[in-house]
């Protein structure tokens, strides 16, 4: 398999262009299929030549999406989560901001809100991944969700492995499964607060005590050894 | 054993029975993470052997035991467990933290579901640190244990400070 | 609760179950199981909820979470090599395995590669921690199974492989040896040797217990069409490792999409798969793995090429913009991280798909029907890690 040059972007190097090229039809092909198939369902679409394929669906289409895709050979079922694409609002990592307002300086700006490969409107998204054996491929499904309505879909009719996934999504995002047969609490306590991935969900023990350690990743005087941890 | 507890026993016996318990302890091994396989590796391995030092670690239940090994992570929702396997154990009992996860909470210090540390909800009398200890740092803290058992005194037993391998 | 309301119950749960295995022929009362989450027979602290039908079950739901850690968030506040400690943690007996999907999600949004020699001894390290991971299982299987001598025989022959991996790495297990971009250190003096010998030591410990556990008539008797999975099941469930091959799936990660960075192509191996999809099965592929994997190890240790084992990466660590997932064939199946990276030095999102989570959710699918006895079985065959269930 090639090594890929550049993470984000679909240049190639000369040299790869010629194997870089068919696998990419194969994609593309796969992504044509699920086109046709699923209609104006497909909202958005990526492909990295050579390594993976992003689709953005509908939301109503979220089921649809599962069976259409099972019935191209995708039989094997990955995984499911979602993802909080809000910037997290206690700055990059928990510790530096606390330790910004305590010693009085501004505390920066978080990021803008940016969706990643295949696009996106909203906030939360579900995304799951989908393999056939057959043709050694995956597909990535992502699918958006608004904050006033986060529902959708369920996958646990067609891939029976969704179940726990999404329950495990559900606890940890606070999304809902339409039709999923047994959505309770998977991993945490029945009487658990929060929704724990979500990017404004803090971690206390964090704000009461910042790590000493996180001088670990800035530059140490003098050192000039190749890797970028201490230890 | 009204006896023992009322403190009125001749030093004589008292240091006979400690003897007897020190060579007699019915470890519960408790593994809750990767800790448990360097118990497993220290209790059940030829090469550790842990039988040399009077050690029984294949007690049926926790009733029948004088000392737990609480090997790994305690979340919160398995501290009530943990409670109540303490409170199965008939006294004198004794408590073996073993690995950071289980003395403070490790490299999950901040996470929000990991209990920072088994000694908030039972006593502890040996700590032995490290992530993961190796099998001779805990028949280190066994040892150390024993040499308390050896030289107790019934009656305060709860008075004593809890011991750190290292 | 009544004798009437239970029996209701039973018919319910059998009508859902909707196959003749559950038999409500023998009007016996039900009966709750619980076993766990202090259960010898769950590796730690799995809970097991079943209802029972005399000797039968009709319903068996796990319990998870008791040692829920919360890996999702806590990477989201730590630098990629302090992560690369954490995640030495999920599956922690086969530890190295599960730094190098990481390391290569890494190192495939950096466009990085790690030079031939790191890619090489990064190899025969995942082999070496397959075999420390698969031979505790066939020892503690036939533990649970009620053969001592095979749990006895897996400690002691672990142990050759954990000195090696120690004498690499510095730790028996949690090595955290790999870094984006190669290795921490080369090898030390005389490993390569010590290592072969090593090999054939496990060489000779997968014959013995061929004989001693899986050629052994009880042992047979208790796993032979026991828990049967088929494919369809097996593919929908999200099962993989050998608990698929063992469902006659041919599909091995590390042969058919083996990811840049690892070298499974120089070495002359073969993935085994078995028909039957029972409990014997699954033990009977695991075992052949490991034998396998010894061999992998043995030829890649005459072919590694010299040089550094680090490519220049920076410093500090940044990772940049983009989405990469990287799934490699673990010990106890397909584990992958799908980073989201925001161009920080910590990553935005990181989802952690590991083996035992998709292996165990089958439970209530299999053990439907089963007998309490056969319970123990079918939850050992499937061979699960709590850190890598719960995470
Ligand atoms: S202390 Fe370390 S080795 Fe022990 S359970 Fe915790 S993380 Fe695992």
């Amino acid at each position: 398999m090639s090594q890929l040059s550049s993470a984000d972007t679909t240049t190639e190097t000369p040299a790869e262009e010629a194997t870089e090229v068919e696998i990419d039809e194969r994609r593309q092909a796969v992504l044509d299929e699920l086109t046709a198939r699923l209609g104006d369902a497909v909202v958005g679409s990526h492909i990295r030549p050579g390594d993976d394929l992003w689709v953005r669906v509908e939301r109503a289409a979220w089921p649809e999406a599962a069976q259409v895709a099972k019935a191209l050979g995708y039989t094997w079922f990955d995984f499911l989560s979602g993802i909080d694409w809000l910037p997290s609002p206690f700055g990059r990592d928990m510790d530096a901001q606390v330790d910004l307002q305590v010693s009085g300086a501004p505390v920066k700006e978080p990021a803008p809100l940016v969706q990643g490969y295949a696009g996106g409107d909203t906030r939360f998204q579900v995304f799951a991944r989908l393999y056939s054996i057959a043709a050694g491929m995956g597909i990535h499904f992502k699918a958006d969700l608004p904050d006033d309505e986060l529902s959708i879909g369920t996958w646990s009719r067609t891939y029976f492995g969704a179940d726990w996934h999404e329950r495990e999504t559900a606890e940890m995002f606070g999304f809902h499964f339409e039709g999923h047969p047994h959505l309770v609490k998977l991993y945490l306590p029945a009487d658990f607060q929060g929704f724990p991935l979500r990017k404004d969900f803090p971690l206390l023990a964090r704000r009461v005590r910042p790590w000493p350690g996180i001088v670990d990743v800035e530059p140490m005087p003098g050192g000039d050894e190749s890797e970028g941890e201490g230890e | 054993m009204g006896l023992v507890e009322s403190g009125k026993l001749p030093k004589s016996l008292n240091k006979l029975l400690s003897i007897s318990r020190k060579y007699s302890i019915w470890a519960y091994q408790w593994g809750l993470a990767c800790c448990a396989i360097e118990m497993g590796a220290a209790f059940a391995s030829p090469r550790y052997d842990v039988m040399r030092l009077g050690v029984i670690p294949f007690p049926a239940s926790p009733r029948q035991a004088d000392l737990v090994v609480i090997a790994g992570t305690v979340t919160d929702k398995l501290a009530p467990a943990v409670v109540r396997l303490y409170e199965q154990m008939p006294d004198p009992k004794y408590v073996i933290s073993m690995g950071s996860c289980a003395n403070c909470g490790g490299p999950y210090w901040d996470s929000y579901s990991v209990t920072k540390g088994v000694d908030q909800l039972i006593p502890v009398d040996v700590y032995v640190p490290g992530c993961p200890p190796r099998p001779e740092a805990l028949l280190e803290g066994i040892l150390l244990l024993q040499e308390r058992i050896a030289h107790e005194d019934m009656a305060d037993r709860w008075k004593g400070e809890p011991i750190v391998v290292g | 609760m009544t004798a009437t309301s239970d029996r209701e119950q039973i018919a319910a749960l059998a009508a859902r179950a909707n196959d003749n295995r559950v038999n409500l022929d023998f009007e016996t009362e039900g009966m709750t199981l619980n076993m766990g989450p202090q259960h010898p027979a769950t590796h730690g602290t799995l809970r097991i909820v079943a209802r029972l039908d005399g000797e039968q079950v009709i319903s068996a739901e796990p319990v998870p979470g008791y040692m829920h850690r919360g890996y999702e968030k806590l990477v989201e506040v730590r630098s990629y090599p302090q992560i690369n400690t954490l995640v030495n943690r999920i599956d922690w007996l086969g530890s190295f395995a599960n730094e190098v999907p990481f390391i290569l999600a890494a190192e495939k949004l950096m466009g990085v590669e790690a030079p031939p020699r790191a890619q090489w001894i990064r190899t025969i390290l995942f082999e070496m921690s397959r075999i420390a991971n698969i031979s505790l299982f066939l020892g503690d299987y036939g533990l649970q199974l009620g053969a001592m001598t095979a749990g006895f025989y897996a400690f002691r022959d672990r142990e050759h492989v954990l000195n090696q991996i120690e004498a690499a790495t510095g730790g028996r297990f949690h090595p955290n040896f790999d870094r984006i971009g190669g290795l921490k250190d080369d090898l030390p003096k005389g490993w390569i040797t010590d290592s072969h010998r090593a090999m054939d030591k496990l060489l000779a410990f997968c014959d013995e217990l061929d004989d001693l556990l899986v050629g052994n008539e009880i042992f047979q008797s208790r796993t032979r069409g026991i828990g049967v999975i088929p494919r369809d099941i097996a593919l929908s469930y999200g099962l993989s490792g050998a608990n698929l091959r063992a469902s006659g799936v041919d599909w091995d990660l590390r042969r058919d999409s083996c990811p840049p960075g690892l070298v499974y192509d120089q070495a002359d191996w073969k993935v085994w798969t078995h028909p039957d999809g029972d409990c014997f099965g699954r033990t009977w592929v695991r075992l052949q793995e490991t034998r396998e994997a010894a061999l992998i190890v043995k030829q890649l240790l005459d072919t590694i090429p010299s040089g550094p084992v680090m490519a220049k990466v920076p410093r500090i660590i940044k990772v940049p913009e983009g989405e990469a997932y990287v799934e490699t064939e673990n010990p106890l199946g397909a584990m992958g991280y799908y980073i989201i990276s925001k161009g920080d030095l910590v990553p935005f999102r990181v989802k952690i798909r590991s083996a035992s989570f998709n292996n165990i959710s089958v439970v209530p699918w299999v053990a439907r029907g089963a007998y309490v006895p056969d319970l123990i079985s079918i939850l050992g065959s499937l061979y699960f890690i709590l850190g890598d269930i719960d995470r």
